[in-house]
């Protein structure tokens, strides 16, 4: 086996120096935190199949395909190694070996698909595309970054992620639901975080002061593009008093992502418009990488407006 | 050497033990040139499961390396014999921070970054935190006895932890120190356990002091077209009446990485000074910061900016942060290899010191840096070589011994920040020839199976060269 397109990164990955800063803001790291999951630890793993020390085998193939491509990585290093390009290469040499591996890429369910071709429209990746004969979704495995802006389109379900390293849809309700319960002050507000503009908080530790445990209503997503209307709305029907998402300044999400988080929200402020709610209980918000301070301020007058406005 | 799988899984539970070649794979490097496999890798979340995995290990003579961030230089966490890793990123937990003690408890995997943003709403702060702080862990930076850019004024690691809960390698759990910052005679074995690089015992919890966040900050930044006015002007701030709260030379290698990897636009000189100072009066702050000044400008310094703005304080200090890694870019083909990477010599000798590793460099075939933490003498030395070639591992050997030998001659020591482990045993070991034999009994007295992080400091191989497999693709 001869890993053709890795092995052009064989210097790339003499020049890291396996540091480990890449992987402070990892989505996928924060869920798992094993070595493994680290952008570093997947370099690794790649010099050990380019270098013959590491057998390609099918749980490696897994591996190397688990990634959201939010490329924080690639902006923390101080290298200008870039783990995800280096990462889509392997991945198109473990395919020609014939692995069949999933990973973080999105899995097309042919029973439930109404061939709408919404998926394939908001793909920014190019990753999706319609067989016209069969009327089949095709996923280019390759091209897709598992960024789950399909998944949350798709209005019957057709599209999933395997693996979700707890920002899946399914979790991202879950969150949802264990945030509001342990909110004990009010006024309950939810703020969907995009993980590639703005890392709040603790990154990797955890703070057990107290021992109501995490209050904040603070939930990282990866992508406002995530973020389902259906979402939206259960996060209101649970209890929540305002919900704010946080996504990447317009024409700079990587998934155009925000595009979707501003359509959806345009789509459910109707709906609560209908429902009698005010529409300001929902708010979208754009923050640049860095721009803590200014979440800050805007997080502080959404509360601040939320507690004018009372409960639903 | 047999190790049984199920046992460590029902310490801690199936998901956090793993031994398959790809995890294993990952654990068997840190930042530093050297690379082994271990055996089994293993999450513990309690003392308990950290005791009885230790307990079992040391019946049955298993190697175990205790492990935090894996960012260490020199080989600290790479299993050398095999056996058990010990990822202690799962403990971590901020228990207690109690302002009107000026104190916090927390577990080794509590990263120190991190430590400081909760400690912000207190108005304290952990000055100790090193450059890599964003993923080192508490624990890996006490067993290293790490510091940051701050050690010039605030100290090392070993000042700032009161007490700690270490598991011992019989597996018995110690409670060393107390909450307080007087502590008088007896054997201070917390301290012992600061630096010991996981070979003592296993950290758990630990104890820190903590300071006031100064209320005022300021940073100046000076260029010098010859490096050794850049040191004499070091060792002249050293010597005067004001500590700098930051004090760091940048010198033209340096200098020539950061414009080419990351556009920095710094001026093409021989050395760039950057220093900070802080307290709680602004008066007093501007008062150093014009004292440094007028050094810097009685020793040729030019393009002088200063400034409290803390935006423009991370634009100045930017290069700094991001030189280690821009350095790997340097020259086509070479690699950024940690080697001989944080000497300290006293700071009158830093123009001297920086001078001489250029020249060692240049008469050994690879390029040498000299950039670092000045004030508190530490010289960092990355070799720029071509890792590929088993020539440049001959150059680079004998570059370190070189540079080394100066380090010893002046009263200076192997390392001032980043630790012993594998790559600076050899110098380490001549450094400390008198008080070797010391060290090892107690480390028998401790740990009579050598179970704990074995072959590192005292018990490290000769060669660092050849002690493991090199993680570039070379053959020797």
């Amino acid at each position: 086996m001869e890993f053709t397109r890795l092995k052009k990164w064989g210097n790339e990955l003499n020049i890291c120096i396996r540091c480990g800063y890449c992987y402070e803001h990892c989505p996928l790291y924060r869920e798992s935190n094993w070595e493994i999951d680290t952008p570093r630890g997947k370099l690794l793993l790649t010099y050990g199949l380019l270098t013959g020390e590491v057998e390609p085998s099918a749980q490696i193939a897994e591996k190397l395909f688990e990634c959201f491509y939010c490329k924080n990585c690639s902006r923390s290093c101080s290298a200008k190694v870039s783990p995800t390009d280096i990462l889509t290469d392997v991945r198109a040499d473990l395919i020609e070996f014939g692995f069949k591996a999933q990973g973080t890429t999105v899995k097309h369910n042919e029973k439930l698909c109404i061939a709408c071709g919404r998926c394939v429209t908001v793909c920014k990746s190019e990753a999706l595309s319609m067989d016209i004969t069969n009327t089949k979704i095709l996923v280019d495995k390759i091209k897709c970054k598992g960024c789950g802006v399909c998944v949350a389109e798709c209005p019957v379900g057709a599209m999933s992620q395997k693996l979700g390293f707890g920002i899946s849809k399914e979790e991202l309700y879950a969150k949802v639901e264990s945030s509001l319960r342990s909110m004990n002050g009010i006024p309950k507000v939810i703020v969907f975080i995009c993980n590639w503009s703005i890392n709040p908080g603790l990154q990797l530790s955890r703070m057990e002061l107290t021992e109501e445990g995490d209050s904040s209503g603070i939930i990282m997503t990866l992508c406002a593009g995530r973020i389902d209307p259906g979402l939206i709305l259960d996060t209101f029907f649970q209890g929540a008093w305002g919900v704010m998402i946080a996504c990447c300044p317009i024409d700079e999400c990587e998934h155009d992502g925000n595009y979707r988080a501003q359509e959806r929200c345009a789509l459910v402020e109707r709906l609560l418009d209908v429902l009698g709610v005010e529409p300001q209980r929902l708010k979208l918000e754009y923050f640049a990488n860095g721009e803590a301070q200014k979440l800050k301020s805007a997080l502080n007058s959404f509360v601040n407006a939320m507690a004018s406005l009372g409960p639903i | 050497m047999k190790i049984d799988i199920e046992r460590l899984k029902h310490i801690v539970g199936e998901n956090n033990v793993k031994d398959n070649i790809a995890d294993l794979y990952v654990y068997g490097s840190d930042s530093s040139v050297h690379e082994a496999i271990p055996s089994v890798v293993i999450r513990p979340e309690k003392a308990k499961e950290v005791q009885e995995i230790v307990r079992y290990a040391n019946t049955g003579l298993i190697p175990v390396v205790a492990r935090g961030a894996g960012s260490g230089t020199s080989g600290h966490t790479v299993p050398i014999d095999g056996g058990i890793v010990m990822d202690l990123r799962r403990m971590n937990r901020i228990l207690a921070i109690r302002p009107r003690d000026i104190l916090c408890r927390v577990e080794p995997g509590v990263v120190c970054d991190d430590l400081n943003k909760a400690l912000q709403p207190y108005g304290l702060w952990f000055p100790s935190a090193p450059e890599s702080g964003r993923i080192a862990t508490i624990g890996g930076t006490i067993a290293n006895n790490g510091s940051g850019v701050r050690a010039v004024k605030y100290g090392t690691m070993r000042d700032y932890v009161l007490g700690m809960k270490v598991v011992l390698a019989n597996g018995d759990l110690v409670t060393l120190g107390a909450d307080t910052r007087a502590q008088a005679s007896g054997y201070q074995l917390d301290r012992l356990i600061v630096g010991s690089e996981g070979t003592l015992g296993i950290i758990v919890e630990a104890t820190l002091f903590l300071r006031h966040l100064p209320k005022f900050r300021a940073m100046g930044i000076a260029n010098f077209n010859r490096l050794e006015d850049a040191g004499e002007t070091i060792s002249d701030i050293v010597a005067s009446e004001v500590t700098p709260s930051l004090l760091e030379l940048v010198d033209d290698v340096a200098i020539a990485a950061l414009n080419k990897t990351l556009n920095m636009n710094l001026p093409q000189v021989e050395a760039i000074v950057v220093y900070e100072c802080d307290g709680r009066l602004k008066e007093a702050v501007d008062y150093d910061m014009k004292t440094i000044k007028e050094i810097c400008e009685k020793h040729n310094a030019f393009g002088i900016e200063m400034s409290s703005d803390a935006k423009e304080m991370e634009r100045i200090y930017s290069g700094r942060k991001k030189l280690f890694a821009a350095l790997s870019r340097y020259r086509e083909g070479f690699a950024c290899t940690s080697l001989a990477d944080d000497m300290a010599v006293p700071s009158s000798k830093i123009a001297e010191c920086a001078r001489l590793i250029h020249e060692i460099g240049e008469r050994n075939n690879v390029v040498m840096t000299a950039y670092g933490h000045c004030g508190e003498g530490v010289l960092h030395t990355k070799i720029l070589m071509d890792a590929t070639r088993k020539e440049q591992w001959e150059d680079a050997r004998r570059a370190v011994d070189e540079v080394y030998n100066y380090v010893r001659s002046v009263g200076g020591t192997t390392s001032g920040e980043h630790g012993i482990a594998i790559s600076k045993a050899p110098s380490w070991k001549k450094e400390k020839a008198d008080s070797l034999q010391m060290m090892k009994a107690i480390k028998t007295a401790l740990d009579p199976n050598n179970i704990l992080n074995p072959h590192k400091l005292m018990d490290a191989p000769d060669d660092w060269v050849t002690a493991t497999k090199l993680r570039y693709p070379v053959q020797l």
